[in-house]
């Protein structure tokens, strides 16, 4: 999943104040990129509107990605913006927790438990393609665990959390980032595209979109492009193959352990838990509460609202967090076999969606 | 090979209190909701 990690946490207990004020240029240049984002739409929606035209209509995200990449690949993004910048994945996950308000708990088990299942086949589809592949690309090993880890469960935070667990390279996990990220900003711009060619329904693009994209800051901009119900389900489809973060990270912990090149796992449940992401339950106490009519309607509504406003920094710092000269800096071996691993996943992933719509009438 | 500049993705255990301090937040923010303090979100 998506995946900086925030310097938010590491608040100093003895001056907290000061690294809170350190935040705030970066949190207000990614409420501006949004707002901007937002509101070229709007200006070019009441603009058609207007005039009679027919043109497409161009979701914000789009333009707050555009807009973060054009300033971090031109001008970059000066060091005072920084820290707050880094905030994105925590507005991120706060938005997923909010969203969590908008599915009653039975959607959460009908489609988690679908998602689920097709989660535990997209995972064997990429481990076994990802080894394959970096045996071929002559990969080091431990570098083709993480890129299966990436491109498998959910990008950036299961490579860091891979690499701690099998000691692997800095190198390494530095080339599958990129890789992944790499990936991740090209299956943004193709999968609604490939959606609206296909007329895959809101659900069955969400859906698609959580198993395949691998950050979670893309999934869900990937399902946002495609409407807000897609986003919707992105977001669960995505949150479940988060969820499998832990058991993942576990098996390989314990494959390298067992050759030798990595620690051994001691307590397995304490193991699992640290890398459970807690988000999840989060999101899944707020579905509680919206099941139990804890929320009125405007409430609800009002939950919602400040779930897209929480994602409209995330989609803003998605682009600003993207350097291309950076990633074509890394290489292009991991590079390529992620991207034929990813391909291919994409494809059998949408085979599935596609057999799933039909038989769930998705 | 070029350092990665992605400074803030590397570990440093940090991840988890993220997670924390995006659930805290959330439900902070929805009790207020629910308590009437913030009415009506626009968007």
């Amino acid at each position: 999943m998506a995946e900086g990690i925030l310097p938010l946490p590491q608040v100093d207990a003895a001056r907290p104040v000061h690294r809170l004020i350190k935040l705030i240029p970066g949190i207000l240049l990614l409420a501006a990129i949004g707002y901007l984002g937002k509101f070229i739409e709007q200006s070019i929606s009441a603009r058609a509107k207007a005039d009679h035209l027919h043109i497409p209509n161009i979701e914000y995200v789009l333009w707050a990605i555009l807009i973060g990449l054009a300033v971090s690949n031109t001008v970059g993004i000066p060091a005072v913006f920084q820290p707050g910048v880094a905030t994105y994945e925590f507005w991120l996950k706060a938005g997923i927790v909010l969203l969590g308000s908008r599915f009653l708990l039975g959607d959460v088990v009908k489609l988690g438990g679908l998602s689920l299942t097709l989660v535990l086949l997209e995972l064997a589809v990429a481990f076994f393609l990802m080894t394959l592949l970096g045996r071929w690309f002559k990969l080091k090993p431990k570098l083709t665990s993480l890129l299966a880890v990436g491109s498998a469960v959910c990008g950036v935070s299961a490579i860091i959390a891979t690499k701690g667990a099998i000691d692997a390279d800095d190198e390494d996990s530095s080339y599958a980032i990129a890789a992944i990220l790499a990936i991740g900003a090209i299956s943004l711009f193709t999968f609604p595209l490939i959606g609206h060619w296909l007329h895959l329904s809101d659900r069955a693009f969400g859906l698609w979109a959580g198993l395949a994209v691998d950050n979670t800051a893309e999934a869900t901009a990937a399902g946002a492009l495609y409407s807000d119900a897609a986003a919707k389900i992105a977001v669960l489809a995505k949150t479940t193959r988060n969820a499998m973060i832990g058991f993942v990270v576990l098996g390989y912990a314990i494959y390298w352990a067992s050759r030798g090149q990595a620690r051994a796992v001691g307590n397995k449940a304490a193991f699992l838990w640290q890398k459970f992401p807690k988000f999840v339950l989060g999101f899944l106490l707020l579905s509680v509460l919206a099941t139990a009519a804890v929320f009125n309607q405007e409430q609800l509504g009002s939950l919602a609202n400040l779930s897209r406003w929480a994602f409209l920094l995330t989609f803003a710092g998605v682009g600003l967090r993207t350097n291309i000269r950076e990633l074509k800096a890394q290489g292009l071996r991991p590079f390529a076999v992620g991207a034929i691993a990813e391909t291919s996943i994409a494809l059998v992933t949408l085979a599935m969606v596609l057999i799933a719509a039909k038989a769930f009438n998705l | 090979m070029p350092q990665a500049s992605h400074e803030h993705h590397k570990p440093k255990g940090i991840q988890l209190t993220t997670d924390w301090w995006a659930v805290s937040t959330a439900l902070a923010l929805a009790l207020l909701v629910r308590i009437g303090f913030i009415r009506k979100i626009p968007w």
